[in-house]
């Protein structure tokens, strides 16, 4: 399989508490964002964080895995939402760490029942390289709804 | 305790189909589109979950550095990082290449890459990381 590339850069001027830093999509150019550590451990107040940006990686590569999921069971999906929740403490003796990624999917899969959505969130789950990363060192947990269309 | 959300949408198959980074909590960035060929091809201007990996662990990296620095008497003026995470499809992401270079007065080449390594091993997003087969750092004073 090929190799995929990606890459991203940070500036970052001065001390941790006074200073910020502008994250940088090098690969693709979809994003310059300011960060700083108060906006990070605070109310954001507009900034983006490393957990943001984990928590948007986490996404997309959930709805990704489920849609193909889906595709293989047979009942590609219309359409699909998913929200993802990072959280970050602090852990005695070890400092901040990313505790928990909570993903909660919904969508809409013509044929699909409830419980064969459920499978595909399952399957999703285990098949999402970042899912399985995370689960090294944080709780994942997928909550999978199936959209009822009204016809 | 501090949480982050994104909401993402995906609209039909995962070839033809496409995805949008709808909006995150903060507000700072959304909507990105992002499509499996602009992941695992060309990006064409799009993100991916790998290059928003790549940007969570060059920014907290740099603020774990930041801090260490300052905790042992040298803040830096100035740190350039850049993160490069390789993701194989079907295996997973294989590596992430951390590549720092600082002005940072009052410290020599060794004192510096010290500081970089403990930053490597002891931020937030490193250790949520901690299972990717191969992480680097190349690091050096500006």
């Amino acid at each position: 399989m090929p190799r995929i590339v990606r890459e991203a850069e940070i500036a970052w001027e001065g001390t941790v508490s006074r200073g910020s830093g502008v994250v940088t999509a090098a690969s693709s150019g979809a994003f310059e964002l300011p960060v700083t550590i108060a906006s990070r451990v605070g109310d954001p107040e507009g900034k983006t964080s490393p957990e943001e940006l984990l928590a948007a990686a986490h996404a997309t590569c959930f709805v990704t895995s489920l849609g193909s999921e889906l595709a293989r069971a047979g009942t590609p999906p219309e359409r699909l939402t998913v929200r993802c929740v990072i959280t970050m403490d602090e852990v005695e003796g070890v400092g901040h760490r990313v505790i928990a990624s909570a993903i909660s999917a919904s969508g809409v899969a013509p044929g699909a029942d409830a419980a064969g959505f459920a499978q595909a969130a399952e399957a999703a789950d285990a098949g999402c390289p970042f899912s399985a990363l995370l689960k090294a060192s944080a709780t994942v947990t997928v909550d999978a709804r199936l959209e009822e269309v009204v016809a | 305790m501090t949480t982050r959300t994104a909401n993402v949408t995906w609209s039909g198959s995962l070839l033809e189909g496409a995805g949008r980074i709808e909006d995150v909590g903060s507000g700072a960035f959304g909507p990105l589109d992002v499509t499996w060929t602009s992941r695992t091809e060309e990006p064409g201007g799009r993100t991916s979950p790998e290059e928003l990996i790549a940007a969570a662990h060059a920014s907290c990296f740099s603020m774990a550095l930041s801090h260490g620095l300052a905790q042992a008497g040298s803040p830096p003026e100035r740190l350039e990082t850049s993160a490069t995470v390789t993701f194989v499809p079907g295996t997973g992401i294989t590596a992430i290449a951390l590549t720092v270079r600082g002005s940072v007065p009052g410290l020599d080449e060794d004192g510096f890459r010290e500081a970089a390594e403990a930053a490597k091993v002891g931020c937030p997003v490193s250790k949520a990381l901690a299972s990717v087969p191969e992480i680097t750092l190349d690091a050096g004073l500006l």
